[in-house]
């Protein structure tokens, strides 16, 4: 094809090439980070300020003040993947139990017959307010007065992998950043001798593993540390087998003097101040991470308040109470996976277990954090990645029912960091298939948990692709009734 | 005031405006906008749009409505309609039937419209980079000595007039280190190096910038650079990270293209639209993998999974080839640049009938199984032979397993039943084993290592990677049924009106459709001709910023994906078009290109300068040039430069990708798996290695390694702490640098200063001044101890004895050093 068959715009004057200028950028958008971003877009004479150079030598995790005064300094994501049953935790219907055993008049894609199946679980009322939980939690019940338990939420999407990946970054696709690389990104953190965002995986896999902790498009500091559960905590933490600790000091003395003698004195790179002083930081994170990590200096009581000494709630406790250790120590953000949720059949004996692997653990961490008065400043969430049906196939239905998945109706409870405990918010219907009154979506929850660390979701953008993004996409409502 | 670094990525968004403008008033700004949200927007906003006006933002505002055309002009209040209407002047007096607005709300407006930058200079008439190219003329500059090439003197003029004098040049060595990462992304030899720096010859320099371009590893860098905008990876994406095995393919070929310096228009053509063009054959289709390298996900219904296919095409291609940043219009009209959202899906409309494929094409002459059959075979034969090993050592463990329950179930059964034995079933075993009553934590571990090994779920060790085959696209007539139709919101389910393939409106100036019939051939082909075309203001200067973003680290355009309103735009605009028509003048080389940069004395800058304090404060940000700005290698850059010092980086190129030692709690808790490759086979470079969207290699991601979901345009450079991890404690680097000790051992014996100075030339290529070399020599045991030391080490053990000051613990510490990683 020769040149010249297409027509390109030869128009002196173009009408929509106005744009947007950097006023109305400023106007829009310039609240971006607080006070942060709006100041630092303009220099000293107002005026935008120009390209970036890539790194200022500035550590991107330095403390960094939020939108507003925060509730909470630190958030725990207690991730109960597989997606806990609503009908069969907090959200109790008599009206489903009456139901149980009769077919549901609906087609479900197949002519497949559905059965509704009540619960197996008797709830009781607990604590002053009276709230409902469900027996499989006899000892988060005891907690009731601090919990804020919302029933009426839904989300989006309806496969775990997914649905995962969508409660974690708001996001289907991968390549978003999550919820606690957002938080980095608007707050930074308190303890620089420890990771920031500390993830704490069930060693029965996370559905879709590293990509629910990723930065996505946020700079690569602000992503989750997995801590592994076997060998050295975090990768290369340490040096390989036999480096000693007065060998490396001897290495990065070596390396400080060779480095002094090539940066002369005029060196105008400070990322290359900023990369020698992360060298005696990681110096220093080498023993503050097994340090914080060290439960087995905790008292004996403390270890059996999180169950410790059980082999079942052992391995959910030590995750807890790795959590609480690591809060106290300026950790901005910690999520830990408890999987198995996902009861399609012999929901009766799953969620037991489930119930009784996490149930003392979950409730010795909110004791433990208040008993220290930690809670008040640590937002506890409590969740799956959607809800569950209320009918189950014929087939389980006949050799032990279970619940598929739901994204219409799910449950999940939030404490402390500012939140109004011994709250229920919303209803679904009758039988639990559907939030109903007061409904909120997940993206609610983000902005509720943005709003009680300091950050409004709004406001807290990433210029990405031509666009300003956040975590909340058009922006989520906050739960007013719980804060 | 000092700019945190986060905040600093969001000054990507920068604009640059005429130097005329008056500082903004950002209160003035949001009391404007306060104003006509209340009074103004509930008839003229982007929905409602009486009078087809919309006072929503100033685009809109420029752009105007049926009566009284632009709303405001800038820099007029007087004149500007709407302020006319606003006081009466003009009927209706606005807002219409409400009281009018207070004289001192009109007066905020007027002055809001008076200091808006008026468009007064020609190239403000239009949108820069979407204008036509011209080629600019050669500015005049007084000092001509300091003028290599054209480069030089549009710099230079800019300086000068503002009084700046540019950096001195850099020295030959720190050149000749330069020029080989920059070409090549590989340190030079020791050897060369010195040759060069002590050469006298006038061509020296001509001469070296020749062979690196002409090195294989020109094409393997830039070619991953490219990778980096294509998305590249082996795997599909998402938890179930299926393999896409035949995407080497297309690695290669991009790294082919690059070396063969192969014309962009064609390259371009290839890629989008290598199917329809049957002269250029094999190669083309190769191409074609571009267009199949999406997020493949599972979704809740077909047509979802067919939106982030063309979601995926649609914003990788504008923003790839055009630099423009169409995946905002998906949903809406583009905020800030003139992308209507029937520009979305006219250009969506020419991918309609494509769908990705895999299909079987035979390699040809120019890939690695033509060009080494040896080595190809005794590869696939030992793949083969891997997997068939592992299937036979699965079974057999199963087997065992079975048999044991099945012999536990015969001792329990009545001895009258022994005979009746029910067989065992997988599930059994596999519940058996979840028991762990017959079976060991360790027999426990392997057979979920097993079940890891043969996982269909996220599994790269596909059997599929010796295979004629190719990731590429083609032409569904299924898919071609479907319409394409304008999408509220961007939901699948809202189709609005049916529109047909148009290229972006903001360019062209109008909304026809293609005739495609009349244009003959595939849509895509169309497409693709229209962005190859020498008219295309977009393709040229795009890709041109690009080869200088790599060369400087950051292009003049600082946003090398985003060309529009809130793209950094740039004060070179004439260099940057002058590169441009250079480009389409030269036959679309790349190298043409590569060769003007790197001989200018601009890339020869160096990164001090006498008056940089003074400087800093006129430009901080570097804009004029006046400085080299230090550079950070990238990831692979790094782990390259590592096995080229040790002496064990393995040149050989292409073929399936290998699979690099990962830290096995991660991998564990992964939902990929695989088992490393042979030590030689992964001491290739980087670029060779197995890109897994669910598996980023730790130390390519704490070096700001790119998201493979989407394309990445730009690297970021940040300094973070677990790089020190990575540098300082991995087993990867302690053992490169026992390999580097053991080199120096070989070549130089015992001798300490000798090994202090072959270390500093193998690492830096240089050695090091007195003082360090003493440094270096007290730090290091005395000769018997190391002799002692060294000898019972391999590079599988590589601390041995672990008591330090080792050649090995010195050579770790060079590794460390910022002039390692930093390019001076």
């Amino acid at each position: 094809m020769s040149k010249g068959e297409f027509q390109f715009c030869r128009k002196t004057e173009s009408p929509v090439l106005g744009g947007l200028g950097r006023r109305d950028f400023l106007y829009r958008f310039g609240h971006g980070l607080g006070g942060i971003a709006l100041a630092s877009l303009l220099d000293q004479n107002g005026a935008m300020a120009a390209a970036p150079t890539k790194s200022l030598g500035e550590n991107p995790l330095t403390p960094k003040r939020g939108h507003h005064a925060a509730k909470a300094k630190a958030c725990i994501f207690l991730f109960m993947s597989g997606a806990p049953s609503q009908m069969d935790t907090f959200d109790p219907k008599p009206k489903l139990s009456e139901y149980h055993g009769r077919a549901v008049h609906r087609v479900y894609g197949s002519l497949e017959k559905r059965i509704y199946v009540g619960s197996p679980y008797k709830f009781a009322r607990h604590g002053k307010c009276g709230m409902e939980i469900s027996e499989i939690f006899p000892h988060l019940a005891t907690c009731a007065d601090d919990l804020a338990v919302v029933r009426s939420l839904h989300t989006s999407a309806q496969s775990h992998t997914t649905a995962t990946f969508f409660m974690n970054t708001g996001a289907f696709i991968p390549g978003s950043p999550s919820l606690g690389a957002w938080l980095l990104y608007g707050l930074g953190t308190e303890n620089q001798d420890l990771p920031a965002y500390v993830v704490l995986p069930d060693k029965r896999g996370v559905f879709g593993g590293a990509i629910n902790w990723a930065n996505g498009y946020l700079p690569a500091s602000y992503q989750g540390t997995q801590l592994n559960s076997v060998g050295t905590p975090i990768v290369d933490l340490a040096p390989p087998a036999g480096v000693t600790r007065s060998q490396q000091r001897a290495n990065l003395d070596l390396l400080r003097d060779l480095n002094d003698s090539s940066l002369g004195p005029d060196n105008p790179n400070l990322d290359l101040i900023a990369r020698m002083r992360n060298y005696e930081q990681a110096f220093r994170m080498q023993t503050a991470v097994p340090e914080a990590l060290g439960i087995d200096s905790e008292p004996r009581e403390t270890q059996e308040l999180y169950g410790l000494d059980d082999k079942i709630t052992e391995s959910v406790g030590r995750k807890c109470l790795m959590a609480r250790r690591l809060v106290e120590r300026g950790v901005r953000f910690v999520q830990i996976y408890v999987d198995g949720w996902d009861s399609h059949d012999k929901i009766a004996s799953e969620h037991r277990r489930r119930g009784y692997e996490t149930d003392k653990p979950i409730a010795g961490l909110l004791k433990d954090l208040k008993r220290r008065g930690l809670l008040d400043e640590t937002l506890v969430v409590w969740g799956g990645e959607f809800g569950r049906t209320a009918d189950n196939s014929m087939l389980f239905f006949r050799t032990d029912p279970g619940r598929d998945h739901n994204k219409s109706a799910m449950v999940m409870w939030l404490a402390g960091g500012g939140i109004k405990g011994g709250t229920v918010v919303g209803e679904t219907n009758e039988l639990g298939t559907k939030a109903a009154e007061n409904v909120y979506h997940t993206y609610d929850v983000h902005s509720t948990i943005l709003r009680q660390m300091g950050l409004d979701d709004m406001k807290l953008t990433y210029y990405h692709a031509g666009r300003f993004k956040r975590l909340t996409d058009l922006g989520g409502r906050l739960i007013k009734e719980i804060v | 005031m000092r700019i945190s670094t986060s905040v600093c990525l969001l000054l990507t968004i920068a604009i640059v405006t005429p130097a005329a403008a008056d500082p903004p008033d950002p209160k003035l700004d949001a009391a404007v906008h306060a104003i006509l949200r209340t009074k103004c927007l509930s008839c003229h906003d982007a929905t409602t749009q009486e009078s087809d006006l919309s006072l929503e933002n100033q685009a809109s505002m420029l752009e105007g409505g049926k009566a009284s055309g632009p709303a405001v002009i800038p820099g007029d209040s007087a004149k500007s309609p709407l302020i006319l209407y606003l006081r009466g002047e003009k009927q209706p007096q606005m807002p219409e039937g409400e009281d009018p607005l207070p004289e001192e709300e009109i007066k905020l407006i007027a002055r809001w419209i008076d200091e808006m930058p008026r468009p007064n200079t020609p190239k403000a008439a239009g949108f820069w980079p979407w204008t036509p190219l011209q080629r600019p003329t050669l500015p005049e500059v007084k000092n001509t000595a300091s003028v290599a090439n054209p480069i030089d003197a549009f710099v230079l003029a800019q300086l000068q007039q503002r009084g700046i004098e540019p950096a001195p040049l850099v020295g030959k060595r720190e050149l000749f280190r330069r020029l080989h990462y920059s070409a090549t992304g590989l340190p030079p030899t020791p050897a060369s190096s010195e040759e060069f720096v002590h050469s006298d010859s006038p061509t020296a320099y001509a001469e070296a910038i020749e062979r690196v371009l002409d090195d294989p590893a020109y094409g393997e860098h830039w070619g991953r650079l490219w990778l980096d905008l294509a998305r590249y990876s082996d795997t599909r994406g998402g938890a179930i990270d299926y393999s896409r095995p035949h995407m080497w393919r297309y690695r290669d070929y991009v790294i082919r293209a690059f070396n063969q310096d192969r014309p962009y228009d064609r390259f371009i053509r290839e890629q989008l639209a290598g199917d329809a063009y049957p002269t250029y054959g094999t190669e083309a289709k190769l191409g074609l993998g571009f267009l199949a390298q999406w997020v493949q996900v599972e979704r809740d219904s077909g047509e979802l999974a067919r939106r982030d296919y063309l979601n995926d095409v649609v914003s990788t291609t504008s923003a790839v080839f055009l630099g423009m940043t169409f995946e905002c219009a998906e949903c809406h009209d583009h905020k800030y640049d003139p992308i209507r959202q029937r520009d979305y899906f006219r250009f969506e409309a020419f991918f309609a009938s494509t769908v990705s494929k895999v299909e079987s094409l035979p390699f040809s002459q120019y890939e690695a199984p033509k060009l080494n059959p040896e080595r190809w075979d005794a590869h696939k034969k030992s793949w083969a032979e891997t997997l068939e090993k592992r299937a036979k050592w699965h079974k057999d463990v199963k087997e065992e397993f079975k048999q044991r329950i099945a012999k536990r179930r015969q001792l329990q059964s009545p001895a009258d039943l022994k005979d009746l034995i029910v067989p065992v079933t997988v599930g059994e075993v596999r519940d058996a084993v979840d028991a762990g009553r017959l079976f060991t934590k360790e027999e426990q571990a392997l057979y979920k290592l097993i079940g890891r090994q043969s996982a269909r779920f996220a599994n790269p060790n596909s059997p599929d990677y010796y295979l004629e085959k190719a990731h590429s696209a083609g032409t569904s007539q299924l898919a071609n049924q479907v319409a394409t139709h304008i999408l509220a919101g961007g939901n699948y389910k809202l189709k609005g009106e049916r529109v047909e393939p148009g290229f972006p409106s903001a360019i062209t100036g109008n909304y026809d459709a293609v005739k495609l019939r009349q244009l003959g051939g595939k849509p895509r082909k169309i497409l693709a001709d229209w962005i190859a075309n020498p008219d295309n203001p977009l393709t040229a200067r795009v890709l041109v910023n690009r080869l200088w973003q790599h060369h400087f680290g950051t292009g003049l355009v600082v946003t090398p994906s985003d060309f529009g309103k809130n793209g950094s735009g740039t004060v070179h605009q004439d260099l940057l078009d002058w590169l441009a028509t250079e480009f389409i003048d030269s036959g679309w080389s790349i190298k043409h290109i590569h060769r003007l940069i790197l001989s200018s004395n601009v890339f020869r800058q160096s990164t001090r300068h006498p008056r940089y304090r003074e400087y800093q404060n006129v430009d901080p940000a570097n804009k004029y040039l006046w400085v080299r700005a230090p550079v950070r290698l990238q990831g692979e850059a790094i782990r390259d430069s590592l096995l080229a010092a040790s002496g064990e980086l393995n040149r050989e190129m292409g073929r399936p990708p290998y699979f690099p030692v990962a830290d096995d709690g991660l991998l564990k808790s992964a939902p990929t798996w695989w088992e490393p490759s042979e030590l030689e086979e992964r001491s290739r470079r980087t670029v060779y290695m197995l890109q897994s969207r669910s598996f980023p290699l730790p130390m390519m991601k704490v070096f700001d390694g790119r998201n493979m979901d989407e394309s990445c345009p730009d690297r970021g450079m940040t300094t973070v702490t677990p790089q020190v991890f990575t540098l300082f404690n991995s087993p990867f680097s302690h053992a490169r640098s026992h390999a580097l000790a053991t080199r120096i051992i070989r070549e130089v014996g015992h001798d300490p200063a000798r090994q202090v100075d072959l270390a500093f030339r193998l690492v830096f290529q240089r050695t090091p001044p007195a003082a360090d070399r003493k440094r270096c020599i007290s730090f290091l045991r005395s000769a018997e101890e190391l002799a002692q030391a060294t000898a019972s080490a391999t590079v599988d053990k590589p601390i041995d004895p672990p008591a330090g000051g080792t050649l090995a613990d010195l050579c770790l510490v060079l590794f460390n050093m910022n002039e390692f990683i930093y390019l001076d």
